[in-house]
Formats: structure tokens, sequence, C-alpha cells
């Protein structure tokens, strides 16, 4: 099974590819409206606003766990090579 | 095809995480990985030839668990799904894992700052089912226009409360399994429409 490279959701379906396409490497939800993989920036900005709204975190505190969970990702892997 | 050797060693490996989190379910998760090298029958050193470091360990070991949960809640947001199965299949796991649940929450904030997140990563993808359900019930008129958000805490805000306060609620057995139907029943009629 596949697991979306940009946010580590699991993508069994052919809905959780981006337009159905299962060659893709990242979920229906880290693709942009034309289906090119959303940027760094927009996926923390993304995964913070979404853990906001679904548990009502703080923004802060929500910016960490989405960071956090993205250090974990093979899509970002060259964003914290520095560290 | 895997070498005796190979074999022998995913054996020990499993033997260690399955004893870790046997104890850490049990005494929780200050527990030493020199006991459980003890309960596991291998030497100290073993636990560290399979697991580089206490952190390396308590992120298998709750990341073992996260797995389960994941696993069984993919499949639950697909539109066949509703909200009583989604709730029914997140007590389920939660009956089968209470003892170590319960040391996960109520220690929590006294874990490594990695493995806190890895909690953190989990709580964000049940989340994610949650609200994929709760808007679609939501678009249908069958539930309440309230935040998702408060939604989601509320439900885990009713478990938890049962599950901290489980010597009045449950002395003698497990406090989820007794409660599960009322827990579930009441949240379904408070969010219903």
């Amino acid at each position: 099974m596949k697991v979306c490279v940009a946010c580590g959701m699991p993508m069994e379906k052919k809905t959780d590819f981006p337009g159905g396409d299962e060659q893709k490497d990242y979920c229906v939800y880290c693709a942009r409206p034309d289906g090119t993989m959303r940027s760094f920036e927009e996926a923390k900005t993304g995964m913070t606003k979404f853990i906001m709204e679904s548990q009502g975190f703080d923004e802060a505190a929500a910016e960490k766990i989405a960071v956090n969970s993205m250090k974990r990702l093979p899509a970002w892997k060259d964003q914290f090579s520095h560290e | 095809m895997k070498s005796k050797r190979e074999i022998q060693k995913e054996s020990t490996r499993q033997k260690i995480i399955d004893t870790a989190y046997r104890i850490y379910a049990m005494e929780g998760f200050s527990s030493s990985t020199a006991r459980i090298a003890k309960e596991a029958g291998v030497s100290h050193g073993t636990v560290f030839a399979h697991f580089q470091s206490l952190n390396d360990l308590l992120e298998c070991i709750i990341g073992e668990f996260q797995i389960s949960l994941a696993a069984e809640f993919h499949d639950m947001a697909e539109s066949s799904a509703s909200i009583s199965d989604f709730l029914d299949a997140h007590l389920k796991i939660l009956i089968d894992h209470e003892d170590f649940y319960l040391r996960l929450i109520t220690e929590r904030s006294l874990l490594p700052e990695e493995v806190q997140y890895m909690y953190a990563d989990n709580q964000s993808a049940i989340a994610h089912h949650f609200n994929l359900l709760m808007s679609r019930e939501m678009k249908n008129g069958t539930v309440k226009e309230v935040p998702v958000h408060m939604l989601f805490n509320t439900w885990f805000g009713m478990i938890h409360y049962y599950l901290w306060n489980k010597d009045f609620f449950s002395p003698d057995e497990p406090v989820l399994a007794r409660y599960a139907e009322e827990l579930k029943h009441t949240f379904l009629s408070l969010i219903a429409k």
C-alpha cells in the first residue's frame, strides 16, 4: 500500500489519489487544483489550519505539530537536511 | 527467504516490543529498559541492539499502537460508514488497549517531545476521518451545525473523563467496555439534529 510522501496518509483507494491517478506519490489532499504537489509552505499552512479547525488547537502549537509531522515525511527531507 | 538468523532477530525484536507494551501498560512509561529486558528474558544490551535509544523503543511501541488505530479508521470515512460505526471502531480499539491508552493520555506530557508528536499526529489522523464524517452528516442535515473541533473534543472529553476516573466508574473491571454503549448513545443523541 502506498503512503502519501507529503502527509503520510495511507492511499488505498482510487479516490485517495489526485484525479484518481494511482501513479502519484502524494494524496488528493496534498495536490493543488491543477494536480501538482503543493509546496512546503502551502503544506505547512494547510496542515496547521486543518489541525486548528479539526481539533481547536492554538495556532503556534498546531504549527509545531504540523512541522514535526513533516519532518518524518520523504517529500520534505531536503527542508530539514540542515538540522 | 529469510535466514534462520533473521527470523530469530525479528522474533527477539517482537518479544521486546510485546513486553515493553505490557510493562508500560501495567506500570507506566517510566519503567526502565532493564526491567523490560529482564521480563522479556533478554540481556539489557540486546534491547539496545534492536533499538538505538529509549526514544526509539517508545516511538516504536506508540507507533505500533497508532498503526493499528489508523488501519481501523482508514476505511471508515467512506460514504457507507455511519458515525455510529466510527464511534464503535474507535471504542473497540481503546477497549482492546485500555490500560496502555490510559497510560498514554495520563503521562503524555512527560514523554520525550518526539514521542509526543507521534501522539499528536495520530490525533490528527483520527480528527481527519471524524471531520469527513461529521461534515458529510452536517450537509445531510442529520448532525447539528456545531464547529467540528468541539464535537471531536466533546467525544474525547467523555472518553478520557471515564478513563481518568476509572476507579470511581468501574473499579473492578475495564471501564470502557462497561460504558461504551452509554457513551456512544449519549454522544449520538447530543449531536443529532
